[in-house]
């Protein structure tokens, strides 16, 4: 607990508009983004799933994960002492607040708050790699545990200045690793452990919309600066620096994808400039505090060549119906820009710099326990709940089976 | 009835299925796998019943009787020949945009 006058105003009030951005991200960033690439019958179900996942993993993060995440207990896990709610005591009487030891210059609740809002997208982000073949009660009850059995541990490692990844030197401005890299993995182990959609292969998925699409990643841009620029917990010179190399690796790998696609399908598509957008904003997260803005057109160019590659020739390989491309864009921009943060990483910004093997450590053990967890995660639900929903719902479609609802 | 043909009138009925009832079928399959084609045609014949849609039923017998090799039923020669041509056109064009999709988005 501090006294009131110990916090700083203008970095909570960034912080706090940061935390609404970051939330836009989801809310309704990527319940547009995906619901605009799903076939017409799934369409609401996929926009139920995103919102439904936010609720949960909202009340999961204050009950259990902040805690869990970002107490100083040991390198791997924090403890229960802001468990259940008891981290964000203001005290008007006696005119004292509590903070957090990572952000001293905050009050706690908007420190939490913007942590989960990372932890509510990045849960969110799976929904892509299950849709249109998951069963509802079985996605909520995964929701739950993987936010704090996953999620929780993750980030501790990376952002809590005891965790392991922390203190071998990796560096994760904003979440290459912990969200991006977590969410990739976990969502191609589900697309393997979910099995193909009915069709798959055989069958056009055709969009329902790209122009949803679009606004969504309109509103994905847009609060990624509240995600990378947010990140610095500070309205200062280095949160402008994130900004700007934010929009500026978003264009870069939006055009690289393009120009990629243009020369080997012969036609630019808005579904390819926006997805390399998206990869770039992933590709830029781990690096957003510590490169210069030309380093930032690199790795944007990289990053949309890259994820090109992820979401199309590497898809294939791998088999499995990642039915939105969590892994392609998400996973594979996150390590490469894991990697490239090492590369590019200037210490004049940030008075560190990091190395590719301690990156590449970091990405590893992120990607190894990401998998492990969110396997046996799914196969606990499996003991209490078939995950997939039979033939005919699926056929169907989610819409009528699930919610019986339409989107007309 | 020619290979051509049978994608054109497939090409019609995948279109006309997508904007009654929101179903995307693969109009390439419809063309050249009779046990899809005849599924496709069930499910369009009994949305056509739902609905009362004349229009969804008459398509949906002509690409029934196109694996029959019975003549088309309760359709004019001239209307035919007329809808044909641009069936076909559209039907080009919806299999460049749909084939697109299958086995991936991207």
């Amino acid at each position: 607990m501090v006294p009131l006058t110990a916090i700083d105003k203008a970095d909570t009030g960034w912080v706090m508009v940061a935390s609404a951005l970051v939330l836009l991200m989801t809310l309704p960033g990527i319940a547009l983004f995906y619901a605009g690439l799903v076939r017409r019958k799934n369409v609401v179900n996929t926009m139920v799933a995103v919102f439904a996942v936010a609720c949960v993993v909202t009340l999961t993060w204050f009950g259990l994960g902040y805690s869990l995440a970002f107490t100083a207990d040991s390198p791997w896990l924090g403890n229960l002492g802001r468990a259940w709610f008891a981290s964000l005591h203001f005290d008007g009487r006696r005119s004292v607040i509590s903070v957090s030891h990572l952000a001293p210059h905050l009050p706690e609740a908007a420190y939490a708050l913007f942590q989960a809002a990372f932890a509510i997208i990045t849960t969110s982000l799976i929904v892509g790699a299950v849709v249109e073949r998951m069963r509802f009660a079985a996605l909520l009850v995964f929701a739950a545990l993987w936010s704090v059995v996953v999620y929780a541990p993750v980030a501790h490692w990376v952002w809590e200045s005891g965790g392991w990844l922390n203190q071998l030197g990796a560096l994760d401005f904003a979440g290459g690793a912990v969200v991006h890299v977590n969410a990739g993995v976990a969502a191609l182990v589900c697309a393997f452990m979910m099995g193909r959609r009915r069709g798959y292969g055989t069958e056009p998925f055709e969009p329902h919309s790209l122009g949803w699409t679009a606004m969504g990643t309109a509103l994905l841009l847009f609060g990624w600066f509240g995600f990378n620029a947010g990140s610095a917990l500070s309205a200062d010179g280095r949160a402008a620096l994130a900004f700007v190399v934010t929009l500026v690796a978003a264009s870069a790998a939006g055009l690289a994808w393009m120009g990629v696609e243009w020369l080997v399908r012969g036609a630019p598509t808005l579904l390819g400039l926006l997805s390399g957008m998206v990869g770039g904003l992933v590709a830029i997260t781990p690096a957003a505090g510590f490169v210069q803005v030309g380093s930032a057109v690199w790795i944007g160019l990289i990053a949309g060549a890259v994820c090109f590659w992820g979401a199309t020739w590497l898809k294939r390989r791998l088999g499995a119906d990642d039915s939105l491309d969590v892994f392609g864009v998400h996973g594979v921009g996150g390590i490469a820009g894991s990697i490239l943060t090492a590369v590019f990483a200037d210490p004049l910004i940030a008075g560190t710099g990091a190395t590719v093997l301690n990156q590449l450590i970091a990405v590893a053990a992120v990607a190894a326990y990401s998998a492990a967890a969110t396997a046996g995660v799914l196969v606990l639900i499996r003991l209490l709940m078939p995950l997939r929903v039979d033939a005919v719902q699926e056929m169907e479609g989610l819409d009528i089976s699930l919610h019986l609802e339409r989107q007309h | 009835m020619e290979d051509s043909e049978r994608v054109a009138v497939a090409a019609h009925l995948h279109v006309v299925l997508r904007r009654k009832t929101g179903r995307v079928t693969d109009t390439e399959w419809m063309a050249c796998n009779q046990a899809y084609a005849q599924a496709m045609v069930a499910f369009a014949l009994e949305h056509a019943r739902e609905q009362q849609d004349e229009e969804l039923a008459r398509l949906a017998r002509r690409l029934q009787d196109s694996w029959s090799g019975d003549k088309p039923r309760h359709v004019a020669p001239a209307e035919t020949a007329q809808s044909d041509s641009s069936v076909t056109t559209k039907a080009a064009e919806i299999l460049r945009t749909s084939a697109r999709y299958i086995g991936g988005l991207r």
